[in-house]
């Protein structure tokens, strides 16, 4: 896997590039702003970009606009953009119309080194992950569903939140210390309460939960 | 400013008739006091021409009627003067030209009489100087007193006006900085201390990865990250509260369109606003509106809310509105403290919450550019 990686502070930067270097993925190029990006894309032509959202020179949400205008000119490019907040309508515009290879989590998921690293590989291969904390802020929301939403107990909410971010029922199992079997009995009670229609494929399991999400604001 | 309103008006009632007859009647429009008047200056003006002829039939001599016209004018000129005077605004100014009134016709019989002594007698020497001196210090020492205050207090308002506009301007200033400081302070936080912890996580994660084999060690590494996430989540939550990240990187509309989602309702955004404003007002707005939308979700069982947002010249005007059961106290803790972020920006927050006909809330922040 081909990667670039747009982040301004160089202490993280490295950290990534070492981290991704030990872990046999090859860093074609170091950025530190959104048109070294695009031109570092344009050149390299990698499979997947990590982009910071705050860029120079002004640190707003350069890297976000750099990370859709680079979607729009190679559709198949995979984007994980790493940010230190979770905005909502950051994750819409990033979405857009292709929800194909797309990532959007927040900074501190890198520690949590295994999770980033599988993120990394499902957003090349054409994967949605989206930060647990994007579907708390649409829980978040009062509105219509807001009673559907209630009944979903702790469990289930955290289930949700894992599965936005595209991991596997195994993965989730791992992540909240119980067996496989419990999860799955979960995400059944999950689709059933929000009335969607069950789906075994992860990628497409995120697409409901979120779908359902932003319609329901 | 009454004043300045009446004196058109006095200006027209002591036109001059345009009545061209030499007697005037009272059937020109004027008032008994006008008209007596008017009669009064031609009589005296007829005797004075009849007392000429008198002196010219009479063998000429010395010229005696002088002395009659000087003693006609004297009132004459008394009316003039106090009618001038008293067109003057009341209280002081009146004071001084009805004294300064005085002042001019006496000095005007002591010149007038010396002239015709100087005239008829050939008296040599200008033996009023002393008295027209008298007069012009007693004049002029009154004015002084009655006016002394006037001139002070004059300038005292010009002092006061002057401290007021800078301490405007310094307090519009000192409020700019800190809005501008807050903003560095968040970006700082984002990206100073918590990208520095996420680089933390980040070097705990590797060596995570490369201690396998000893589960005491992996244990250690694992508390540590779970301490820094805890210290990044702070930092985040800390930085949320001085200023909304959306709101430093794309300003208030964006913000705002982001908080009227996340409160249901449905709740309409509309803006007329292109420019550029202060990130004091931006900040201001916004928290004003996000303790609104709180309220209304809060209390006021709507079924419908909208925020307005038009950035005028001079002013953004923010109105946020609900349809619920109104009743809210514009005196209460809540609104006050909105109140109190708004007049620090010299703005004004009105509320009005009808029972039962839900909650209006407008406020106006003046931009200065």
């Amino acid at each position: 896997m081909r990667v670039v990686i747009a982040e301004d502070l160089a202490l993280l930067r490295e950290g990534i590039v070492a981290l991704l270097r030990e872990n046999d993925i090859d860093v074609v190029a170091q950025v530190d702003d959104g048109p070294a990006l695009l031109r570092a894309i344009a050149g390299h032509r990698p499979d997947l970009a990590i982009v910071d959202v705050r860029l120079p020179p002004t640190f707003r949400d350069e890297g976000l606009r750099a990370a859709i205008e680079a979607r729009r000119r190679q559709p198949k490019l995979g984007v994980l953009v790493l940010s230190q907040y979770v905005e909502t309508a950051y994750a819409n515009e990033l979405i857009g119309e292709n929800t194909a290879g797309i990532g959007y989590l927040l900074k501190e998921r890198i520690g949590d080194v295994r999770a980033f690293l599988d993120a990394l590989q499902r957003v090349a291969a054409g994967g949605t992950v989206l930060d647990r904390q994007v579907v708390t802020q649409l829980l978040a929301t009062r509105d219509g569903r807001a009673d559907q939403l209630s009944s979903l107990t702790g469990r289930e909410r955290e289930v949700l939140e894992l599965m936005a971010e595209g991991r596997s029922n195994t993965a989730i199992a791992e992540s909240m210390v119980v067996t496989p079997g419990a999860v799955e009995k979960h995400i059944t009670n999950i689709f059933h309460k929000l009335d969607l229609s069950a789906c075994d494929d992860d990628h497409r399991r995120v697409l409901a939960v979120l779908v359902y999400l932003r319609v329901a604001r | 400013m009454s004043q300045h309103a009446q004196r058109p008006a006095d200006l027209s009632r002591h036109r001059e008739p345009t009545d061209r007859r030499w007697m005037p009647t009272l059937a020109a429009g004027l008032s008994v006091g006008e008209y007596i008047r008017s009669v009064m200056a031609r009589l005296a003006a007829l005797i004075a021409v009849v007392l000429s002829a008198i002196w010219a039939l009479d063998g000429q001599g010395y010229f005696w009627p002088a002395w009659a016209w000087l003693g006609l004018g004297v009132p004459l000129m008394l009316d003039r003067t106090a009618s001038w005077a008293w067109r003057r605004p009341p209280g002081a100014v009146r004071r001084v030209s009805c004294v300064w009134a005085l002042v001019s016709v006496a000095a005007a019989i002591l010149v007038l009489t010396w002239l015709l002594t100087w005239l008829l007698a050939g008296v040599q020497t200008f033996w009023p100087a002393w008295g027209l001196l008298g007069l012009a210090t007693a004049g002029s020492a009154y004015s002084l007193f009655a006016l002394h205050d006037r001139v002070l207090v004059a300038h005292g308002r010009r002092a006061l006006r002057a401290r007021i506009d800078l301490l405007t301007h310094t307090r519009r200033q000192a409020v700019d900085a800190q809005a501008a400081e807050l903003r560095r302070i968040e970006r700082d936080l984002h990206d100073g201390a918590q990208a520095r912890l996420v680089a933390l996580t980040l070097q705990l994660g590797r060596a995570e990865l490369r201690v396998d084999q000893e589960p005491e060690l992996r244990r250690l590494i694992h508390d540590a990250q779970r301490e820094a996430h805890r210290a990044i989540a702070e930092l985040r939550d800390l930085a949320r509260g001085i200023v909304p990240p959306l709101l430093a990187d794309r300003g208030l509309v964006a913000a705002v369109e982001s908080l009227a989602a996340r409160y249901g309702l449905g709740t309409a955004v509309r803006s007329k606003t292109h420019r550029t404003l202060a990130p004091a007002v931006e900040r201001t707005a916004y928290f004003v509106i996000a303790e609104a939308l709180t309220n209304t979700a809060k209390h006021a069982s709507a079924t419908r809310s909208w925020v307005q947002l038009s950035a005028e010249s001079r002013a953004l005007v923010v109105v946020v509105g609900d349809d619920g059961r109104g009743g809210a106290d514009p005196e209460g803790s809540g609104l006050a403290g909105l109140r109190a972020r708004v007049e620090a920006l010299d703005g004004t927050l009105n509320v009005l919450s009808p029972a039962g006909e839900g909650t209006v809330l407008e406020v106006d922040i003046p931009c200065v550019s």
